[in-house]
């Protein structure tokens, strides 16, 4: 059965039972090689897809999903059967594909085009790059892939939209001789492989294991920061994209819960959801329910200026969605820290004395986005006189993020492009509490 | 699931383009997902996937594809795909005899999750949610969700492999929120096991929901923790997630075969406290991380990993037992189809020594008590690791005092497990998911009430 077909099929079947119908129909592509050590640990090449649906009668929602395409009646009577043991009194609803959507690039095909044989010659270089470093003892993962996503969205109110997207990463960890072993990981993502600088990526890598050697841990107490842009961005994904999700908010979930138009953080922190932004491979012009993105300012001045919302949730406040619904819930599309003026040389200077938070480890058990408490393994390089002078190992750092919010200094411009569409500078926060061995 | 003879048929044409050994993993999962917020069921969704992986080896190099089109042609077209990419070995003219594996069933399930009403678990999930609610009047929201799926596989390889498992899991999470002067604070607590629906005649739904309450309602009112070095004690069950996370991983054949583990080469070494011994025990019947057959279809065991501080043994998979010469030990999992296998833990606890826990308690002049352990993470290559505590006490002069709240716990594995210096005698199981590159995973902690003597705490500073 086609896909259309069984779409068709799927939509009469619940007019007829009194259903408004959604079918979301996505195909994966994945291929990826991953070397241990120089040696072919992993060739994967892997097509996958899947049909979810939503059936919608008096405010509820209930949802199945297959990837076995011959049975309609079956999807549909699952998902008529979850939908009736829903008793929330909350309103969903569909979108019905009006108003404007951006035209936004998301799907390039430049990484198919390439052979094995080309994609081989760089993985193998990335691995030459990592092992030559006469501190390297180890390059236990190196890896190269890429993907493309096609979904396509329909409903029975008329919505019927194609999201096609495609892109590629490449990482590696290795380890640094020392006393104890020293580790080094590092990623980067781009649309196009021309942009994808493998090299850089396996020289940051290197960097990182070797600016670990002889590194020691610090007395515990009160130091001022940089939190180094890709660690910032991990942070913010983990606790400040939960707070500003309306559903949070209205669930009792949030701890920003009641706190619009109030300083929440610090001046200089300016902070947009933004559909699109170059290099990310995050961008959309629609969300997961369809409905069109759109520019936002989320934190200005560090004043909180709202929150993001699905159907659902902008309903239930008498507003619109502001186009954010998410697989997992509500979330920015690309959620963006606005860059100040100083390059992350410059920010090291300014610093002078403290330590640069370059690891946090623990996030989605330490960091909690409901207390707003976090407390985390890290890593870091001391700095005095604005110069690293060694490695900082075994050191936890803790606080409350919107404390620390109000406590960011200064923004660098040094962007920072992770998985997710969290794009950040380099931040100095006045003051954090380090646990160490002291 | 797909016949026997497309099976050799597929082994057969990966063979043919290349490599000296091939592997098909078919597998047919139904999931149902359940949401309930504030007493409300929010969010209900049921999932039916069906795939087949197919994998390929040329000495110690590995091809994996996978595929949801089952069609003959779409599988062997894959099939010569993964050949192709081995290339070099070429067998041409295979004599494959694939023998069906008959084995014992020893995890009995009783009642199936597809043959109860969805009105049933609702019930069980209400019931969770009022007696966290009702717990205290502090208790602002309560999240409980509820998981299952029934997993059917079939695993054959050019070794003559044939086998079809069948795995049943189902969980019951439950969240609770605390609110206290305009402060919130959450627990949790997640019990499940490798059993249908009458998994909740085993076990006390109210007090779940309770234990995830309390959780919440101590830490609202409690002090940041201390921060610095300390003794902790750490109660037993998911407090075991110390041991799956300080030195469990790093004795996986993912990262020893690479030399990346700091447990490499250490076999009949100390690298433990004398009272410390552990195994990962795949065979315990109806436990959330056992199965009759591992996923590339080796029968599951009871391996040793430490005894009386001593290195016994690692967790192989195929391709880490090529490259360490070893044989498999029952040890290879993958979250779906859509990953490769390769060697994780299923049920890894420390063996219960001959303290009581009141006795570890009341020989800790000052330190933290770790009741309740969040998740955490490790770095294999360097046994850096770092966990949550949930639920935190301190000790004062040999009793718990106050509660104190955002206490993480950070160490090197091969250090923390030489400073193990008391072995309490209550062991237990808790249930987690357990996260690597073959994806996530059920996989059960445990441990007695164990002492570590000193450890750091990441707290605040006075």
């Amino acid at each position: 059965m086609t896909y259309d077909e069984f779409k068709d099929k799927i939509f009469k079947l619940a007019k007829e039972k009194g259903f408004e119908a959604q079918i979301s129909y996505s195909k994966n592509y994945e291929f990826s090689l991953r070397l241990a050590n120089g040696q072919m640990d992993e060739y994967k090449d892997a097509n996958n897809s899947s049909i979810s649906l939503k059936v919608l009668k008096d405010g509820k929602i209930g949802s199945a999903s297959t990837s076995i395409f011959d049975n309609p009646e079956r999807l549909l009577e699952e998902a008529i059967t979850n939908y009736e043991i829903i008793d929330s009194n909350e309103e969903n609803l569909f979108y019905d594909g009006s108003g404007e959507y951006l035209n936004i690039q998301s799907y390039y095909g430049e990484y198919e085009k390439l052979s094995v044989k080309e994609k081989m010659e760089k993985l193998n270089k990335m691995f030459e790059v990592a092992s030559k470093d006469e501190n390297i003892m180890m390059v236990p993962m190196t890896v190269y892939g890429h993907q493309t996503t096609e979904v396509s969205m329909a409903n029975t109110l008329g919505l019927d939209k194609t999201y096609k997207g495609d892109g590629g990463y490449a990482y590696l960890s290795v380890v640094a001789k020392d006393q104890s072993p020293r580790s080094g990981f590092w990623y980067g993502l781009a649309p196009k492989p021309e942009n994808l600088d493998i090299e850089k990526i396996s020289e940051m890598a290197v960097k990182e294991a070797v600016s670990k050697i002889g590194s020691k841990s610090v007395k515990s107490g009160k130091y001022r920061v940089i939190l180094r842009s890709d660690e910032f961005a991990s942070l913010l994904s983990t606790m400040l994209i939960p707070m500003i999700s309306a559903e949070n908010a209205q669930k009792n979930m949030s701890p920003l819960k009641n706190k619009l138009g109030e300083k929440i953080a610090s001046e200089v922190l300016k902070i947009k959801d933004v559909p699109y932004y170059e290099g990310s491979l995050s961008n959309a012009s629609f969300d997961s329910e369809g409905v069109p993105t759109k520019e936002k300012t989320i934190i200005e001045n560090g004043e909180f200026k709202t929150f993001l919302y699905n159907l659902k949730t902008a309903k239930k406040e008498g507003k619109a969605s502001t186009g954010n619904a998410s697989g997992r819930g509500i979330a920015p599309i690309n959620l963006l820290v606005e860059p100040g003026e100083k390059s992350f040389d410059e920010l090291l200077k300014e610093l002078n004395n403290g330590i640069i938070i370059t690891s946090l480890e623990g996030l989605h058990s330490g960091a909690n986005p409901i207390s707003g408490e976090f407390s985390l393994g890290a890593q870091g390089l001391k700095i005095e006189n604005g110069e690293i002078v060694c490695g900082v190992e075994q050191i936890t750092i803790s606080g409350n993020f919107l404390e620390m919010m109000k406590k960011v200094e200064q923004v660098g411009n040094d962007m920072w492009i992770s998985f997710g569409g969290t794009i950040t500078p380099s931040v100095i926060i006045s003051e954090i509490d380090i646990a160490g061995n002291e | 699931m797909l016949s026997k003879e497309l099976v050799h048929e597929i082994i057969a044409t990966v063979l043919k383009y290349g490599g000296d050994f091939a592997e098909v993993f078919v597998e047919k999962r139904y999931t149902n997902t359940f949401e309930m917020k504030n007493g409300d069921l929010e969010n209900a969704s049921s999932g039916n996937s069906f795939g087949v992986g197919i994998r390929g080896f040329l000495n110690t190099q590995a091809v994996y594809a996978y595929t949801n089109d089952l069609s003959r042609e779409s599988l062997l077209n894959v099939a010569k795909r993964v050949g192709e990419a081995l290339g070099e070995i070429k067998i041409k003219d295979l004599t494959l005899n694939l023998t069906k594996e008959e084995f014992e069933n020893k995890h009995i399930v009783l009642l199936y999750p597809e043959d109860i009403s969805k009105k049933k678990k609702v019930d069980i999930m209400k019931r969770a949610y009022h007696s966290a609610k009702n717990y205290s009047d502090l208790i602002k929201q309560v999240l409980v969700r509820y998981w299952e799926y029934n997993q059917k596989i079939l695993v054959a390889n050019s070794e003559g492999v044939f086998a079809e498992d069948n795995r049943v899991r189902t969980r019951l999470m439950i969240s609770a929120v605390a609110e206290h002067n305009g402060v919130m604070e959450t627990g949790f607590y997640g019990p499940g096991a490798g059993m249908g629906f009458e998994f909740f005649d085993r076990i006390d739904v109210e007090e779940a929901g309770k234990l995830a309450a309390r959780t919440a309602t101590k830490m609202v009112k409690a002090d940041p923790a201390p921060a610095g070095k300390l003794p902790v004690v750490i109660a037993n069950e998911f407090g075991g997630v110390i041991f799956h996370e300080a030195v469990g991983h790093a004795l996986e054949a993912t990262s020893v075969a690479k030399g990346a583990s700091v447990f490499a080469g250490k076999l009949g070494q100390k690298v433990a406290a004398e009272c410390v011994s552990a195994v990962d025990d795949g065979t315990i019947p109806n436990a959330w991380g056992s199965t009759n057959i591992d996923d590339e279809g080796t029968p599951t065991r009871r391996n040793l990993l430490i005894e009386k501080g001593v290195l016994k043994g690692y967790m192989i998979d195929k391709l880490g037992g090529r490259r360490m010469n070893m044989e498999p030990t029952g040890s290879a999992r993958r979250q779906d189809y859509t990953f490769a296998p390769t060697s994780r833990m299923t049920n890894t606890f420390i063996l219960p020594g001959d303290s009581y826990p009141e006795e570890i308690i009341a020989n800790t002049e000052y330190g933290l008590y770790a009741k309740r352990m969040g998740g955490g993470s490790v770095n294999p290559a360097t046994g850096e690791f770092n966990f949550a505590v949930n639920e935190g006490y301190l000790i004062e002069n040999g009793k718990i005092t106050k509660p104190v709240r955002g206490a993480t716990l950070i160490g090197k594995g091969y250090e923390i497990i030489q400073k193990i210096d008391m072995v309490g005698n209550d062991i237990a199981r808790g249930q987690g998911m357990c996260g690597s590159i073959s994806g996530s995973i059920p996989a059960d902690v445990g441990q007695p009430t164990i002492r570590v003597s000193e450890i750091i705490v990441g707290g605040r500073n006075k």
